[in-house]
């Protein structure tokens, strides 16, 4: 039973749950709300968290390549109807071990996605990867505390939670209300400063930590077994890219990151799996657009509250919310680039 | 000033504190207008604070991009100008709510000045203009911004370490000697506010931000600053000022004092005017 009362902004198909009669009759105590609950927090009211682990339906997840898959986060911004599952997350199965590469935006999508694993294996889950400090792609690491993962980040991730977290949990409260609920901070415990092998049994991910880019705590891995490249938020497609860490670094990381050959690459918003590096030209084409008419619009004057109207106007049109996102990635270059 | 910034700061701070997590309801127009009444009493005492009109004016967008990073100008007319000695920034529903006070120079411009600030929610900004003999005239303006105060800040922290406490100035043309020199000047300081809290530890990061902004030319004050916590990350003022002698060459000096008592100052050579 699909459980959708709203639908109204959904443009993908939805996180459908297969919602069980206990789920049911706990859904009715909501019956009274029209905002969509789901499964999961129903029948946890009813029963206890620990009941309703074995009746969470799994995030759908495609295998892009062999023993990978790819849930496809939706182009939206957090809300309780999403449950903030709006970014590419997944996991890999090796022969020994599973790693989850981004445990999703909230607990909700972390226990669906933590069923979608179970629903392809009993293998232990090793590895909780969070590819860097925003919430959509790290906020549902707390759905698998029980696993007793190493959960492995970028040595600057502690740092930028420390800054961020606290504000980060309150806006997804905020904004998701009790579909945000579970939903805790966890730090990293494994760190990477530069790379970081790990063993999934005859299967080797190579991390490896990036300079400031899309924030200033990136990681992405490479599986050496089917020569993917997931690299997170490193790539935006059609989704417009944000700039929360260093626009030039983030060009720069991607002139490196073009010279890896890799039958396809992963990016944390857009299709499960793209082409490598042909998918990449599109967000390098707006990042210099940016680059070179900020700098424009600094050597003319123009102030940093309405430079975003003479930037990167060519780019208007080509990317999924664009008005939400670009002005504030021109007021974040601005600030970078004032200082050459 | 009648309050330190920092105690009409703590005031509202631990009502600020006192509400985590809970959905506030939006102020009505009465609430608003009652809360302006009490900072400005906080603020001014029982002085006379008469409405600007078209005197004073602030310069905002009317929403913010980025609510940790937003643009203000206070401008003051023509005629008032030469007569201006003191400029009040209050964001009224901050935590902290005066923001800016700069204290003028006889030498300094002030028609304009600008910066960037946070703002933690919807509210009112009042601009205050103070005369050599004590009239104080205000105007205001409604801003749609949140978040600001506790917005995280930092995209490359490692970058804003070893930047601290370096200046970026940068003079405009001067095409026409007798005018008034325009100055753009930037700082490197976290500027942090004290609110963000560190999930692991639960202990907040500790606020560190400036304090005081001197900046003098040849020796001249042109604008003193007393800062606080809504001035955003790396503070950039844009201000202006006439040089006592425009063909001569001088020397630009800022100066500034943060909450953790570090000092930094820097000096930049004005050409003079004909040279440029």
């Amino acid at each position: 039973m699909p459980i959708r009362l709203v639908s109204c902004s959904r443009v993908e198909a939805p996180i459908e749950r297969q919602a069980g009669p206990l789920a049911r009759a706990g859904l009715l105590l909501f019956f009274a709300s029209i905002i969509r609950r789901s499964a999961v927090l129903a029948v946890a009211v009813v029963l206890g968290a620990t009941a309703s682990r074995a009746e969470t339906a799994a995030l759908p997840v495609t295998e892009i390549a062999s023993g990978i898959f790819v849930h496809n986060g939706v182009h939206e911004e957090a809300s309780a109807a999403n449950e903030d599952a709006i970014a590419n997350v997944g996991f890999i199965i090796g022969d020994q071990a599973v790693a989850v590469i981004d445990p999703g935006g909230s607990f909700a999508e972390g226990s669906a996605l933590r069923a979608a694993i179970r629903a392809q294996t009993d293998r232990p889950i090793r590895y909780v990867i969070l590819t860097h400090v925003h919430p959509d792609h790290i906020f549902g690491a707390a759905a698998f505390r029980n696993d007793h993962p190493d959960f492995v980040g970028h040595a600057k991730l502690p740092g930028a939670l420390a800054q961020r977290g606290d504000y980060y949990l309150r806006r997804l409260q905020n904004t998701l209300g009790e579909e945000a609920s579970g939903t805790q901070i966890v730090p990293p415990t494994v760190l990477v400063s530069d790379t970081l092998d790990l063993d999934l049994g005859s299967r080797r991910l190579t991390l490896r930590a990036h300079g400031p880019a899309h924030t200033d705590n990136d990681l992405t891995i490479y599986d050496q077994k089917t020569r993917t490249l997931w690299l997170a938020d490193l790539l935006f497609v059609d989704r417009i890219p944000v700039i929360d860490g260093s626009l030039l670094g983030w060009l720069k990381q991607l002139n490196e990151l073009t010279t890896i050959s890799a039958d396809r690459a992963v990016p944390g918003h857009g299709p499960v799996s793209v082409s490598w590096p042909a998918a990449e030209e599109p967000e390098q084409r707006y990042l210099e657009a940016v680059a070179h008419d900020t700098r424009a619009a600094i050597k003319s004057g123009i102030g940093i509250a309405n430079a975003y109207r003479q930037v990167a106007n060519s780019e208007r049109g080509k990317w999924l919310l664009f008005d939400e996102y670009h002005p504030r990635n021109v007021t974040a270059s601005y600030k970078e680039l004032e200082w050459e | 000033m009648g309050v330190t910034p920092t105690l009409l700061g703590r005031a509202a701070l631990v009502l600020w504190l006192a509400l985590p997590g809970l959905a506030r309801a939006e102020p009505t127009e009465a609430e608003r207008m009652a809360r302006w009444a009490d900072l400005r009493h906080a603020i001014f005492g029982y002085r006379v604070v008469e409405d600007a009109g078209d005197l004073v004016a602030i310069d905002a967008p009317a929403r913010a991009e980025d609510a940790a990073t937003v643009p203000v100008a206070i401008r003051v007319a023509e005629t008032l100008a030469p007569e201006i000695r003191g400029l009040y920034l209050v964001i009224d529903n901050n935590p902290s709510p005066l923001a800016a006070h700069f204290v003028l120079g006889p030498i300094a411009d002030a028609r304009e000045i600008a910066t960037r600030v946070r703002i933690d929610d919807y509210t009112y900004l009042h601009a205050v203009a103070e005369t050599a003999d004590g009239r104080l005239y205000a105007t205001a303006r409604f801003i749609k911004a949140a978040g600001g105060c506790s917005a995280p800040a930092g995209k490359d922290q490692a970058l804003a370490l070893e930047r601290l406490g370096k200046m970026k100035l940068n003079l405009a043309d001067r095409s026409r000697p007798e005018e008034p020199l325009g100055v753009k000047l930037l700082i490197s300081h976290p500027n942090s506010s004290g609110l963000q809290m560190d999930q692991v530890t639960r202990n907040y990061i500790p606020a560190d931000f400036m304090q005081t902004l001197e900046v003098t030319y040849n020796g001249q004050p042109v604008f003193r600053l007393e800062s606080d916590i809504a001035i955003s990350e790396d503070p950039s003022f844009n201000f202006g000022f006439r040089p006592s002698d425009p063909l001569a060459p001088g020397v630009i000096k800022a100066e500034i004092l943060d909450s953790s008592q570090r000092h930094f100052s820097q000096s930049w050579p004005v050409p003079a005017a004909a040279q440029m």
